[in-house]
């Protein structure tokens, strides 16, 4: 159940950085940095 | 590179700044205060001797063993089953540093649920630590979450099931040592810890279980002992003893159909006389303002004088708050006093009493505990 939670996220942040380069609102691409974070904070079994 | 690149790889690179700056100060968080075993310590085991299956977990944790002089029952002492609730795992600390048992033997976890100090609770806006003024200078200890670190035990689910019972709780209850007694061999892995104690108290036939918390003053069972109807008798000889030693203490029955508690499940499955005390900490409570150390030291907190004021509270507060020498006062008086009452009422048996020696009394510890928690060289 953990890895499929784990592969969920890494699915997540993939998709995330993948519009964060696409996107043209710097508003937008903040959003995505900001959600970054937690994330890989929990990818990494950190937080 | 076209402009939302570059802005792209500016926000990507603070990102990983952030991250790298956060995992820092949460990893910090696995470094263990350090405890100084005092002479009365004959050893120190881990808990996973009693449950392998613990064995190289981040949930084994240091079992410090007191042998009296003479031989006799044996009482276990449980601290930091709540990671945010530090009177339990300073009065802990306290016996493991001070305690010289006379007769029987004393078994202390200081740290029960070791990887709720790894953590602290979201949107509770804790401190990771605290400091006690000592007469050797500030000692720190930390302070964690209610609940087993989730980057152990993850994801969650919608419903609690408690094994042996079939009780229904909410899904973050799973990581709750405290509903998870008397714990699986199989289970996640709050509930393996559950059963290395319960292991624990059935090998070494542990005749006295003592579970040390705390809860916000607006919550009723404050300022308790919460025992099992078989520690009923136990429980009432040593709540007067405490009263004629000054503390105000009431005494209540551990609930039949409230399942997965230490006090109830350590009484139904197995011989030990199951007992919970509770003290009073606003830093866990609602009504609470700023949450820092100043809080969870001094117990100090303007608008839970006022909710005192309104008449909301179930214990008495007033401007000096209620300070951590206060509340772990409490809880070692209440150890000591179980101790004596066990060995006056003779419930050993042929086993024989529990002394647990010279302890600081209410009042010493009261004023001030920094003295009895001060670090060795």
């Amino acid at each position: 159940m953990l890895y499929l939670y784990l592969g969920i996220i890494l699915f997540l942040l993939v998709l995330i950085v993948w519009n964060m380069m696409t996107e043209k609102n710097l508003m937008v691409q903040i959003d995505a940095a900001l959600v970054i974070v937690p994330l890989v904070l929990r990818l990494l079994l950190i937080k | 590179m076209k402009k939302p690149l570059l802005s792209a790889a500016v926000l990507l690179l603070a990102a990983a700044l952030c991250i790298v700056s956060l995992a820092s100060d949460f990893r910090s968080m696995q470094e263990r205060e350090p405890i100084y075993p005092g002479p009365g310590v004959t050893s120190v085991r881990m808990l996973s001797d009693w449950f392998p299956g613990i064995h190289g977990t981040p949930g084994d944790t240091e079992v410090y063993i007191l042998e009296g002089k003479k031989p006799g029952s044996s009482m276990l002492v449980l601290g930091g089953t709540h990671a945010n609730e530090p009177s339990g795992v300073l009065a802990a600390t306290l016996l493991v540093e001070n305690a010289q048992p006379e007769e029987g033997t004393l078994y202390v976890i200081t740290h029960t649920n070791q990887t709720g100090f790894t953590c602290t609770d979201p949107q509770e806006a804790a401190p990771m630590r605290f400091m006690i003024d000592t007469p050797a200078g500030p000692r720190w200890f930390r302070y964690g979450s209610r609940a087993s670190n989730p980057i152990y035990q993850w994801p969650d689910p919608e419903i609690y099931v408690h094994a042996s019972s079939g009780q229904q709780l909410s899904g973050s209850e799973t990581r709750n040592l405290n509903r998870a007694y008397p714990g699986r061999p199989d289970g996640t892995l709050t509930e393996k810890i559950a059963y290395a104690i319960t292991e624990l108290i059935r090998t070494e036939k542990i005749a006295v279980e003592v579970d040390l918390h705390e809860a916000s003053p607006e919550y009723p069972t404050i300022n308790a002992i919460v025992a099992h109807e078989n520690a009923m008798g136990l429980a009432s000889d040593s709540l007067i003893n405490m009263q004629l030693e000054g503390m105000e203490i009431s005494l209540e029955p551990s609930p039949k159909n409230l399942h997965g508690l230490s006090h109830r499940e350590i009484g139904d499955f197995t011989d030990a006389y199951a007992l919970l005390m509770e003290t009073s900490n606003p830093a866990q409570g609602r009504l609470r303002g700023r949450t820092d150390e100043h809080l969870v030291v001094t117990g100090q907190d303007k608008f839970y004088l006022k909710a005192f004021g309104y008449g909301r509270l179930y214990v008495p507060y007033d401007e000096n708050g209620h300070p951590i020498s206060q509340r772990v006062a409490r809880h070692v008086t209440g150890i000591a006093a179980f101790a004596n009452s066990y060995t006056e009422m003779n419930l050993g048996g042929e086993r024989g009493g529990i002394n647990l020696g010279t302890l600081p009394g209410y009042e010493e510890l009261e004023s001030d505990i920094g003295p009895y928690l001060c670090p060795k060289a």
